[in-house]
């Protein structure tokens, strides 16, 4: 642990300042992500066998991931992109 | 580190260390995932904001791309303990790339605020002090967080705590003192504040 110098309240309260909560609804997406990763990929195993859904995640992945319950963020994107690739 | 809390009933709230919480995290515990995020969460969007400045939409991919790696390459972390200079180093790497996604000419020493490693010893150092007040009878940590880190009025503090908005700044000073004592011996942070 990063030891600092406690004689300063002044100084405490500076540090504790230091660290605002992230703005409302990030931590909570942050949280969301490994339960978005297993829909990602029950919903990539379900493409397999379903070439009507794989369809539509090729014409738009973006919507048909929203359609499917998963927030599509940029890196969400990426990796359902390379993953439907090599479907 | 590993820590107890006092929460408004007086008892003790164990707080796992962040090797703990790892470990659970790997054998897929959610509960783990969330208590991780929950600690580091202040400390990233800090690095993106305060470290780098990056502007909220871009801050806020950077953060949710910090957390996605944090949770891809945990199995990859060779000492548990040492996860607060790895998520450092993680975030610093996310926003070097996505500042230098438009000026691809640029090296990562070029695109890095000046003075970001007097920014990243100040956060690291309000995160210690974060563990500190993790310690504190959860009155104080409340008091403390939405005073300072919140920036609350004592107004507004005084409404969400049930408390007479006279009594805050006396009950701040109180909080600040019993926080410096466990910054200095953590063994006293224990013991309730009232009023």
């Amino acid at each position: 642990m990063i030891r600092v110098s406690a004689h300063d309240i002044g100084l405490l309260a500076r540090r504790l300042a230091a660290l605002p909560p992230a703005p409302e609804g990030w931590l909570e997406a942050a949280q969301e992500l490994p339960q978005i990763k297993r829909n990602l990929d029950d919903l990539l195993t379900q493409a397999v066998t379903d070439a009507g859904l794989r369809d539509r995640l090729v014409a738009n992945l973006e919507s048909a991931l929203a359609e499917s319950g998963i927030r599509p963020t940029p890196r969400l994107l990426d990796e359902a992109r390379a993953r439907l690739a090599s479907l | 580190m590993l820590s107890t809390a006092i929460d408004r009933q007086g008892h003790g709230v164990h707080q796992p260390s962040d090797e703990e919480l790892i470990a659970r995290c790997r054998d897929g515990d959610a509960a783990a995932w969330n208590q991780l995020v929950e600690r580091f969460s202040r400390y990233v969007f800090a690095i993106c904001v305060q470290g780098f400045r990056l502007p909220p939409s871009d801050a806020e991919d950077a953060y949710q791309d910090v957390f996605a790696k944090v949770y891809e390459q945990l199995h990859r972390l060779r000492d548990d303990g040492a996860i607060r200079p790895w998520i450092a180093q993680l975030t610093r790497r996310t926003c070097i790339d996505r500042l230098r996604a438009g000026v691809r000419e640029q090296t990562a020493e070029e695109v890095e605020p000046a003075g970001f490693d007097d920014v990243l010893t100040t956060l690291d150092e309000a995160l210690a002090v974060r563990d500190a007040l993790a310690t504190l009878p959860e009155s104080c940590q409340e008091v403390l967080d939405r005073f300072f880190a919140r920036d609350e009025s004592y107004r507004t503090i005084g409404e969400a705590l049930d408390i007479p908005p006279g009594t805050i700044a006396s009950r701040i000073s109180r909080c600040l003192e019993k926080l410096k004592s466990a910054m200095e011996d953590p063994t006293d942070a224990q013991r309730p504040v009232s009023g």
